[in-house]
Formats: structure tokens, C-alpha cells, sequence
């Protein structure tokens, strides 16, 4: 029993680095609106 | 250009704030209006357009046309407060998409009152439920309202939106604009008539307010500017004599440094308190961007090139 508590706390303590180091979430977001009937075929 | 970004391997998500279909919200009773409101629903869906709120000018052939346009396209219409004439809800009030790692409840709303075979409920409740909903269960990063309703409607939208961090707002087709905080969310003109397209370029890292990214290089460069400003005064304060010339001398030099405490605040609040941050941009459609053949082809048979339309740049 206390060995696999050892082992969980050496788990925690490995993840801990990849926890603090998380890169921030990116994303870029497209927004048309008020086209209004156009069909214009651009891009 | 959406290609272009997606190549790049950025998480890419396309949104329309609605208002695409139509010109006028009645129609005007033109052959064309029908082929080319459906031609565009397979178009923005094409694009990978992930969700469309219904506005006053998506309703100009009536509820059942966009309803039964929308099937079996990938993009999802939406409207937190349309109902039909039996007072049920017509369209579902969100949906909840990944960019990459990032999860963005996106929720859409239509005008208030009368519309065509529907109505729209109030607005504000709506849209507010909705956003709670949004960030409690499904644990969303960020909010996003296309507001498909009029300008001023949006702005109470973003003013007290809790929980909501963009309104995205169409109806009168004010073109282009800036990223405006207002009150609690940050107010976004997606541009008009397929001339623009709105980039909003987002950088989560933990939880609290959106820092806009424009604003936050303002405050450096004005600091920057005030401090060369405040070294020239002090400069001429050295060498200055007369006293009334020294007294106005000092009263700038103090004003300078008001103002520089205020800036040097503004900027270190910029360095350290974005943990989440946009960035507004806008790309010019017009002729240097290429159209696509096919979709020309579509486009000519229901304008004939030279059969004199309203002149936009196609």
C-alpha cells in the first residue's frame, strides 16, 4: 500500500513539469457576416 | 486565405453572424433571390463555415426556406430565441466547437419581434442562459454570440453579457470596425457584403478577462512617447530662468509624469495580466484575391458577367 502511494506521489511529481509548461491554446477565428444576398466567390 | 492559415497549422474556425442570404428582409420578388440565397448556404458551408446565426435577412423567403436549406449541410444554424408560430424553438440555441485545444461555445441570436412565419423572444435572457449553460456543462474556454440583431441591441448584449467574451453583431451592415470592450464583452463588426473578413487571432493560457492585444501596444508606445516628452521638459527646466517660464515649466513636467504613472500601470498591467489575449484584424476581399473557378461558373450562370448588377467587386 505505501509503495504504491510513493508511486503515485513520483507519478504527480513527473506530470508536474508538463502541467506548469502547458503552452497557451491558439486559434484564429474567421467572422463574415451582413453579406446580404453578395455571391461573390473571393478566395 | 482560410486555406492559407489552415496549411499554416493554426486551429482555424469560420463564423458568420448572419444576415447572408438576403438584401432586404422582404423580399423584393426577383427571379434570383432563391437560387442565389441557396448558392450561398452551399458556399458558406463549402468554406467550412462551422455556424451561421438566422437574422431578419436569412428570414426574407420565410422560416421553412432556411430550415429546409440547412439540411444536410455540415454548418449549423443558429438562434437562441427564434420560435415558429406554435412558440417552439426553431434552430438550436449553440454549439460547442474545438480549435485546436480550444473550446468556444458559440451561441446565436435573431432580432426581437415579429419575423417572417417566427418570432424572436427577448434577446438578452436568451443569449445570457444560454452562455451559462455553455461555460458550466460543457466547460467551455470561451464564449462567442453571433448577434444577428440590431446595432444597439448588440452593444446591451455585450455591455451585460456575463459570461460571453465576443458579440460578433450583423443586421444593418456598418462594414468593418475595431475590437471594442464593452462592459463585460468585447463588441466585433465582422464586416459586410463579402468584402472583409474579420480575423480574431486568440491566445488562452488561463482563466479572467480578454486583454486586447492592440490596445496593450498602444499604452507601450504612448509610454514611450511621454517619457521622451517628460526627459525634454526637464531638459529646459535645467537651463529656464525667468520664473513664470520655470512655473508653466514645472506644471508640464507634472502633468508628464501623471500621465506616465498612469501608462506604466496600463503597460505592466498588459505584461502581466494576459493570460488570455485577441487580436482583431481585417482582410480586404477585392480583385487580388483569386475566385475560385467552379464557384464562378455557379455565380455567372445567375449573373451573367456584364449583366450589370450593383457593381461589387466579384
Amino acid at each position: 500500500m505505501r509503495l504504491r502511494h510513493l508511486a503515485l506521489a513520483a507519478l504527480a511529481l513527473l506530470l508536474v513539469p508538463f502541467v506548469a509548461g502547458a503552452a497557451p491554446k491558439k486559434a484564429v477565428l474567421f467572422f463574415t457576416g451582413d453579406n446580404g444576398g453578395e455571391i461573390a466567390p473571393c478566395g | 486565405m482560410i486555406a492559407r492559415e489552415r496549411e499554416k497549422g493554426v486551429p482555424v474556425l469560420v463564423l458568420d453572424a448572419g444576415n447572408a442570404l438576403f438584401k432586404f428582409p422582404n423580399s423584393t420578388g426577383d427571379a434570383n433571390e432563391k437560387p442565389r440565397a441557396e448558392l450561398l448556404l452551399k458556399q458558406l458551408d463549402a468554406l467550412g463555415t462551422s455556424a451561421m446565426a438566422v437574422g431578419a435577412r436569412d428570414l426574407t423567403l420565410g422560416l421553412d426556406f432556411v430550415r429546409s436549406g440547412a439540411k444536410g449541410l455540415k454548418m449549423k444554424l443558429l438562434s437562441a430565441n427564434l420560435v415558429d408560430k406554435a412558440g417552439k424553438a426553431v434552430f438550436p440555441s449553440s454549439t460547442v466547437l474545438t480549435a485546436g485545444a480550444l473550446k468556444v461555445g458559440v451561441v446565436g441570436v435573431s432580432p426581437e419581434g415579429a419575423l417572417p412565419e417566427s418570432q424572436g423572444k427577448p434577446a438578452l435572457h436568451a443569449v445570457l442562459a444560454e452562455a451559462k449553460r455553455l461555460r458550466e456543462k460543457d466547460k467551455v474556454d470561451v464564449v462567442v454570440v453571433l448577434a444577428a440583431v440590431p446595432y444597439d441591441l448588440a452593444r446591451r448584449l455585450a455591455q451585460q453579457g456575463e459570461g460571453v467574451d465576443f458579440v460578433v453583431q450583423s443586421h444593418e451592415g456598418r462594414g468593418p470596425g475595431i475590437a471594442s470592450k464593452d462592459g463585460l464583452a468585447t463588441f466585433i463588426p465582422p464586416g459586410e457584403r463579402g468584402r472583409q473578413l474579420a480575423r480574431l487571432e486568440l491566445s488562452v493560457d488561463g482563466p479572467g478577462a480578454f486583454l486586447d492585444l492592440s490596445t496593450a501596444g498602444q499604452a507601450q508606445t504612448s509610454l514611450k512617447n511621454i517619457e521622451a516628452n517628460l526627459a525634454r521638459a526637464k531638459e529646459r527646466l535645467a537651463t529656464t530662468k525667468d520664473g513664470a517660464a520655470r512655473k508653466a515649466l514645472e506644471e508640464t513636467v507634472a502633468t508628464f509624469e501623471s500621465r506616465r504613472a498612469t501608462l506604466q500601470k496600463a503597460s505592466k498591467a498588459d505584461a502581466t495580466g494576459s493570460a488570455r489575449t485577441h487580436l482583431l484584424s481585417y482582410s480586404q476581399l477585392g480583385a487580388d484575391v483569386p475566385s475560385d473557378p467552379t464557384v464562378q461558373k455557379l455565380v455567372e450562370k445567375l449573373e451573367p458577367p456584364g449583366a450589370g448588377h450593383d457593381g461589387h467587386n466579384h
